[in-house]
């Protein structure tokens, strides 16, 4: 059988095939859209630490060049919870008004640190350069250094990164 | 699809290649359209189709697996209670994985019944009983995965129950469970069991088995 007999057995064919499409469509999208569903599943919605941490007491705060601090809080991390420890700079404007900004740089997220001979902040990996209210210099960083909103409340700085 | 098809098969030549794996009949007295009671000539295909299945959601299972004791049971309730689908995913693998028990043992049966084992095809009945012992343990291996009291136990059980083979039995218990008592080894050794040496078995098996079905074509019932 098969190929002379064309004519009679290409319906039944074309029949079946239109049932093999209907199969594996069948199997493609039941698996497909739950597998897709499952895989991507953990991904939506950033996970936003809400609420205020605690960072520092004013007191603490000296001179007027940057405070280094670091702050901690809890993140859910799939099943398990882990402590997060990011890195501050506590900046002082004078009479008493500060600015809280994040030592993420904003380019490809690596670590700034002060550099206390320039009066600058320096990210260690591709050369950003920022003053001390986080402005660029120099370098690929795109933006200036983020502000984390803050608060004072009994007498202790408290930061917030949503 | 056409389109693509054509563009490659231009350039390569494919439709004779794919005619010869593809298009042949299927004998009538095996063809579940022509003979009703073909339909037990499917179980080995079923078995087939199952198998392909258990591989493709087990790879996805592993996306949040660990096989720690510290974290597997958490890790598995985290794919049933947070995962979208997780219900659905773990849930089709752990019946896919009695489904496909079922249908090779259906399957070896059907070969029994008519007789296909005889001559000439005794290899490939000898590939199908190793592919029997893989398919069980792969069972047996994943059941101990989702580190729970029944998982635990069962494990216990059936490594004191291979203790009793004659000679080689504490040995052969005491190797696969990683020592004398079932804990981290004995899971850390059932995962690379059941997701790397067992399934590369399989599919080297498989691979002979139906390279015997091909070249020997589906027997006549004698
Ligand atoms: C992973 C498990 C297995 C798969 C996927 C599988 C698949 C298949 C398929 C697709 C065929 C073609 C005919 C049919 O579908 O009935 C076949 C034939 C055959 N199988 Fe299996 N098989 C498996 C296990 C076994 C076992 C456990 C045995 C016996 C111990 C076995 C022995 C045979 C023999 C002898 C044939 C040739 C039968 C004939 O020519 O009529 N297979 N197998
Ligand atoms: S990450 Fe800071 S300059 Fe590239």
């Amino acid at each position: 059988m098969s190929l002379c007999e064309k004519q009679t057995t290409s319906s039944r064919r074309g029949f079946l095939a239109n049932g093999i499409k209907a199969v594996v469509a069948f199997f493609g999208l039941g698996l497909g859209i739950p597998l897709l569903g499952f895989s991507l599943s953990p991904t939506r919605g950033r996970d936003r630490h809400e609420d205020w941490i605690p960072l520092i007491a004013l007191a603490e705060l000296k001179d007027s060049r940057p405070t280094k601090v670091t702050y901690q809080y809890e993140r859910k991390d799939g099943w398990t919870t882990v402590a997060t420890r990011k890195m501050a700079f506590i900046v002082q404007n004078g009479d008493g008004a500060f600015t809280v900004i994040s030592n993420r740089c904003p380019h490809l997220g690596c670590g700034v640190d002060w550099d206390a001979t320039a009066n600058q902040f320096r990210c260690p990996c591709h050369g950003g350069v920022f003053d001390l209210q986080g402005r660029v210099l120099e370098g690929p960083p795109p933006r200036p250094l983020t502000q984390l909103a803050s608060k004072v409340e009994d007498g202790s700085i408290f930061i917030r990164e949503a | 699809m056409g389109k693509i098809y054509q563009f490659i098969d231009q350039r390569l030549d494919l439709t004779p290649l794919l005619r010869k794996i593809a298009d042949h009949p299927v004998p009538d007295h095996a063809n579940p359209l022509k003979t009703r009671s073909a339909f037990i000539y499917c179980f080995g295909g079923i078995s087939f189709l199952v198998i392909l299945m258990q591989i493709l959601t087990g790879a996805f299972l592993m996306l949040y697996y660990v096989p720690s004791p510290d974290h597997a049971y958490a890790s598995v309730s985290y794919i049933k209670n947070e995962v979208a689908f997780g219900g659905f995913v773990s849930n089709l693998h752990r019946v896919g994985a009695s489904a496909a028990v079922l249908m090779v043992f259906l399957h070896m049966l059907r070969v029994f019944f008519t007789k296909s084992y005889k001559n000439p095809r005794e290899l490939n009945w000898v590939a199908g009983v190793f592919l029997l012992f893989i398919v069980m343990g792969l069972g047996f291996t994943g059941y101990l995965l989702p580190w729970d009291q029944k998982a635990y136990w069962a494990t216990t059980v059936g490594l004191n129950i291979l203790e009793g083979v004659p000679l080689a039995g504490g040995f052969l218990a005491d190797a696969l469970r990683g020592g004398s008592e079932v804990g981290m080894l004995t899971l850390t050794r059932f995962f690379v069991i059941h997701v790397m040496f067992l399934p590369g078995l399989l599919i080297l098996f498989l691979a002979a088995h139906f390279f015997m079905v091909r070249r020997q074509g589906i027997s006549h019932p004698l």
